[in-house]
């Protein structure tokens, strides 16, 4: 099995969306695709490679209706006018897409199928909302029998397909208070908008210049939701956004998004034969199947497979990356798997940073290998919950590349 | 709530209430009808009793536009500006309000009808109706947020289509597109609207969720506006030259589309009004109402027509076949006549031919066809077969004395109600009705070519015709969908006579130097479909040229064959029959016929004259000037004296461009004295032929128009 690693990674600012405001989306006139195809070109160059060396393209989106439909990944491929010799794959693990585009590359370059793939993944939830909005506009449509057959009553489906309600659920069944959530929530955006003032997001954004709804041009160059004013009172006072007498609220959950997210892989001796310094080695990946009205749950037992594949356990990570869908599936991860916070989510997370559900996956092991530079960690692993009852992880390794 | 009010019925039904609309004609958005609206709408939102509203219409329709009589009153664009406006608030709150609006649409859903539709939150539609936006044929875009709301539905592509040709769908396409959520038999309409209603009481449901403007992914992204748009502006300059709607219907998608549809919807009210009182729009809409009441005079008030249920085709060829296809697809029984078996299996083998289209088209399948020639189609030899028919057709050689000897026949044949209607074109009505023992019997129904497809209907009438055969021959000519126009006899009737006119100037402009491309290209970008050289090739110059002939024996001296006229026709190239006329079709593309330039050039030398250089306004000028003259000439000779029926005319018979609002629509802007003015002088430079009418003369002198101020 050859070994592979992280050649590149680049991601646009994540904006802020709002379906029922677009116009206050700084990328509301965008779509996420050509988000993405202004990113592939940038980051094959950043990355010191030729387009036509590229072997597979792999692209994920949770919500790949309307315009997020991707012709198995041939548009963004086009779009950025790439050569046509790159093959494309189009994958769906939800909110692990992204993550899942890196799994795959790195089984396709691990076995030799492979050598240089390209991955990426997007979202854009203002144009393209979440919920009941697809479905209702015929879209997206669900089997019905699922929800109305008693063979069928046990998956709980009004459950299964509210994210929140998701979270709400596992919030009941573990040992945590609203305000260890909101406490959490704080963090996230006081460490994600102190690593914005220092700077550390400007090494994986690629500002983009995006016409706002009152037609003036910005460059968006930083992640809209994150708010260093951010306080515990503040969140104390939010309504429950799922249930009348719930506990999960805007505050302690993870924004709606637009973004799109790109990431090189490439076998370890390409990367010494072109000397290029990757961010980081892919030492395992993880993914898991759970109870899906408790979707949350979903990280730990994927963590513990990448981990147990390689004889590792979760102590000998250095930091974590654990995706703040809820700040629930945070505190139950870290939980369950005893980790130091401080060494979770170092740089903030999906409450502050968001949560483009196609785009996070990439973003998520990106960020984690950037941080293990910076911090000068060693290994790392990035996870996410999945909607449907999954987990999803990647274990990452920094080493000293001697080239 | 209140129920009393004069358009609408209110039928309350377990927290559901009904709006039936009833505003004859066509459920127009008449001022009293958008009162009682606003009015039951207010009511239903205050009524706490009110949980959701049904709204729906009356017979063949749901909101089949605005009321445009209405806005032909209004002059000023602020005027426009503010009540259209105030039309799209409405709507606005209609769809932001507190309850739940469904639309059950019964019938068409046309303009304003679709705009309203599109505010409601759930759409209903019956099996086949048709819903659009066709404010663009008449000069218009939509403007109660259509531009807004339909593509957000149905996306930028399909909308445009829509908005910019005027073409409504079916709701079954509709359905496909998702502009209406639900398609259902006309019966169970109500039911399933009130039905989707109580889904909303429910909560099943959302309010919020189902307002258009709420629909966000079928908006474009910036790129995709522009390119999508550019495309869009590129294909309207290139088929609606001319026109002001289908641009600035475009521009209100560009302008609009964003985030604030209230807004957008604002400047589309502004690009609205722009057209409303653009002259472009004033004359599609008059166009508009003119067709509606074309054939309708004085002269026949009040006199019901004869039932036509069976009628005689005399002659099977080009005309009488595509009669034949009118015939059938009217419902009439049809017996067609041919001097022989060949002939007439010639003939249903051109009957059928015609209906290749529609079948191509899928409006209707070959069995249809073969059952409807089964049905009502019968054929003969002998004329004595005509003893029960109400109208009779005649479509055989243009000789008076083989038409009179058919008359005849039938004089005697045929029971005495009977109508006689003649298809000849060039043919005195009045002296071929004199065999008859009643000329009044008889009349002329000029037909154009191909007579199953144009819209026309030149109805003559010669010196005895009686008020009762023109009465049955108008409500026949509307039966078989024509629009009919009616003229008195006279060579070339109206409207070969008046496209004479209008393209007869060429001659003289090519005798004096002018390439006669340059006249073929001023032609056409006036509007006209074609030059004048490209007309003489398609209907032949043989023809053109005893045409000619016979006006210069029964006009006079002003339509005397000029020689140079005389020098085309002796190539022998008659046009596109012939292979080659003006033009040699002999090629891909038509281009000049030699052996015509050389004999053009040839004249040219004899008569010492040199390449003349004018501007293609000049040669519109002369040409218009020319046919307006021809007009002058006609209503004084009593051929004609309805202005808008010899501009829908014109503009049916000949394409002359709508948008310019026909002939003497034309000659009002340009003023008469204008034209008067450019009439003396071309009588200066080329002669008689230009020699102003008296009518001309005066009414340049008096100030007066053809059309009354409006």
């Amino acid at each position: 099995m050859k070994e592979v690693v992280i050649a590149g990674y680049l991601r646009t600012a994540q904006s802020r969306s709002r379906p029922n405001d677009p116009a206050r989306d700084w990328f509301c006139k965008m779509r996420a695709d050509e988000l993405l195809a202004k990113l592939l070109p940038e980051i094959i160059e950043r990355t010191g490679i030729e387009p036509k060396e590229i072997d597979d393209f792999l692209v994920g989106c949770s919500t790949a209706v309307g315009e997020q439909w991707a012709y198995g990944g041939r548009f963004p491929v086009f779009l950025a006018n790439l050569p046509e010799t790159i093959p494309a794959k189009f994958l769906d693990q939800q909110c692990g897409s992204s993550m899942a585009c890196i799994h795959v590359g790195f089984m396709e370059i691990a076995m030799g199928f492979a050598d240089i793939v390209l991955a990426g993944g997007y979202e854009h939830m203002t144009r393209i909302p979440m919920g009941a909005y697809p479905t209702d506009k015929g879209l997206i449509a669900a089997n019905t029998t699922l929800f109305l057959y008693p063979s069928y009553q046990h998956w709980d489906m009004m459950t299964t397909v509210n994210m929140g309600l998701t979270a709400e659920k596992l919030f009941s069944q573990r040992d945590f208070t609203k305000e260890d959530m909101d406490r959490w929530g704080v963090l996230s955006h006081q460490r994600a908008a102190k690593a914005q003032t220092e700077g550390f997001f400007a090494g994986e954004i690629l500002p983009i210049e995006a016409e706002q709804a009152d037609g003036t041009m910005v460059t968006v160059d930083k992640d809209q939701a994150v708010r260093g004013d951010a306080t515990l009172e503040g969140m104390a006072g939010l309504k429950p956004a799922f249930k009348k007498d719930g506990v999960i609220t805007a505050g302690n959950s993870s924004p709606l998004n637009a973004a799109a997210s790109s990431m090189i892989l490439m076998s370890k001796e390409t990367a010494k034969a072109k000397g290029i310094k990757p961010l980081a080695t892919i030492r395992s990946i993880g993914f898991a199947g759970v109870d899906p009205t408790i979707m949350g749950a979903g990280p730990v037992p994927a963590s513990k497979m990448a981990l147990e594949k390689i004889g590792m356990t979760p102590s000998d990570m250095d930091y974590w990356e654990i995706n703040e869908a809820f700040c629930i599936v945070a505190l139950n991860c870290m939980k369950e798997l005893g980790l130091d916070p401080e060494r979770v989510n170092v740089m903030g997370g999906a409450t502050a940073i968001g949560h483009p559900l196609g785009a996070t996956g990439v973003r998520l092991v990106g960020t984690l290998a950037r941080i293990l530079k910076e911090k000068e960690g060693r290994y790392g692993c990035a996870n996410a919950c999945v909607g449907g009852g999954q987990g999803v992880a990647t274990v990452i390794e920094r080493e000293d590349y001697g080239w | 709530m209140k129920t009393d009010y004069r358009t609408i019925t209110v039928d309350m039904m377990e927290g559901v209430v009904l709006f039936t609309i009833h505003n004859p004609p066509v459920n127009q958005m008449s001022p009293q009808l958008s009162e009682d609206l606003s009015e039951a709408v207010k009511e239903a939102f205050d009524d706490a009793d009110v949980k959701a509203v049904v709204l729906t219409g009356t017979g063949k329709n749901f909101i089949a536009g605005a009321d445009i009589t209405q806005l032909k009153l209004v002059k000023k664009r602020e005027e426009v500006f503010q009540h259209a406006l105030a039309g799209a608030r409405f709507l606005n709150g209609m769809e932001t309000g507190p309850k739940p609006f469904v639309a059950a649409i019964n019938g068409n859903c046309l303009g304003l009808g679709l705009e309203m539709a599109m505010a409601c939150h759930y759409r209903v539609a019956a099996k086949g109706v048709n819903l659009g936006q066709p404010e663009v044929q008449i000069g218009l875009i939509p403007g109660a947020g259509g531009t807004q709301r339909l593509p957000r539905l149905i996306g930028v592509p399909n909308a445009l289509d829509m908005i910019t040709t005027g073409k409504p769908i079916k709701a079954e396409k509709a359905y496909a597109r998702a502009l209406v959520d639900e398609v259902v038999p006309q019966e169970e309409l109500v039911d399933a609207a009130l039905k989707a209603a109580r889904r909303f009481i429910t909560g099943e449901l959302n309010l919020k969720m189902r307002m258009t403007r709420n629909t966000l992914h079928r908006i474009p992204s910036a790129a995709e506006k522009t390119a999508i748009l550019n495309y869009a502006r590129l294909m309207a300059s290139e088929k609606a030259k001319g026109y002001i709607a289908p641009f600035k219907a475009i521009d209100a998608l560009e302008q609009g589309l964003g985030f604030d549809i209230e807004a957008d919807i604002e400047k589309e009210v502004g690009f609205f009004s722009d057209c409303a009182v653009s002259d472009v729009a004033k004359n599609l809409i008059n166009i508009f109402l003119n067709t509606r009441s074309a054939g309708r005079l004085k002269r026949i008030e009040g006199i019901e027509p004869a039932k036509v249920k069976k009628v005689a085709m005399l002659g099977g060829g080009v005309m009488g076949s595509a009669i034949v296809h009118l015939l059938l697809q009217g419902g009439f029984h049809t017996i067609l006549w041919e001097i022989s078996e060949e002939a007439l299996q010639k003939a249903l083998k051109a009957l059928r031919k015609t209906f290749e289209y529609p079948i191509k088209k899928k409006k209707m399948t070959q069995a249809d066809l073969e059952g409807m020639i089964h049905d009502r189609l019968s054929t003969t030899c002998s004329l004595e077969d005509m003893k029960d028919v109400d109208l009779v057709i005649e479509a055989v050689l243009e000789d008076m004395e083989i038409k009179q000897d058919i008359w005849k026949r039938m004089d005697t044949v045929c029971p005495p109600h009977a109508v006689f209607g003649t298809n000849t074109s060039a043919l005195p009505i009045t002296d071929m009705a004199e065999v008859l023992h009643d000329p009044g019997r008889m009349i002329g129904l000029h037909f154009f070519n191909p007579a199953h497809r144009m819209q026309l209907l030149e109805v003559i009438c010669a010196k005895k015709t009686s008020d009762q055969t023109l009465a049955t021959s108008v409500a026949f000519a509307r039966a078989i969908k024509k629009i009919p126009i009616v003229v008195h006899d006279g060579p070339g009737f109206y409207v070969s006579r008046q496209l004479g006119g209008l393209m007869g100037g060429a001659v003289y402009l090519t005798a004096d130097g002018v390439n006669p491309a340059l006249i073929e290209d001023a032609m056409v970008e006036f509007g006209m479909p074609m030059g004048p050289a490209t007309l003489a090739d398609l209907t032949g110059i043989d023809i053109n040229y005893h045409v000619n002939r016979t006006f210069e024996k029964r006009l006079g001296e002003r339509y005397e064959v000029h020689p140079l006229t005389e020098v085309v026709y002796r190539t022998g190239c008659y046009g596109r029959k012939t292979g080659a006329g003006y033009f040699d079709y002999g090629g891909e593309k038509p281009v000049p016929n030699q052996k015509v330039v050389d004999a053009i050039q040839q004249y040219l030398e004899e008569n010492n004259i040199s390449p003349k250089e004018v501007s293609k306004q000049e040669i519109v000028d002369l040409m218009l000037a020319n046919g307006i003259n021809e007009a002058g000439y006609m209503i004084q000779e009593g051929i004609c004296d309805r202005p808008q029926d010899m501009d829908l005319a014109m503009i049916y018979g000949t394409g002359f461009p709508p948008y310019r609002g026909g002939i003497l629509r034309y000659g009002d802007k340009w003023g008469l004295r204008n034209v008067y003015e450019k009439l003396l002088e071309m009588e200066k430079q080329y002669g008689v032929r230009f020699k102003p009418a008296d009518l001309i003369k005066e009414m340049a002198e008096s100030g007066k128009t053809f059309y009354p101020e409006d």
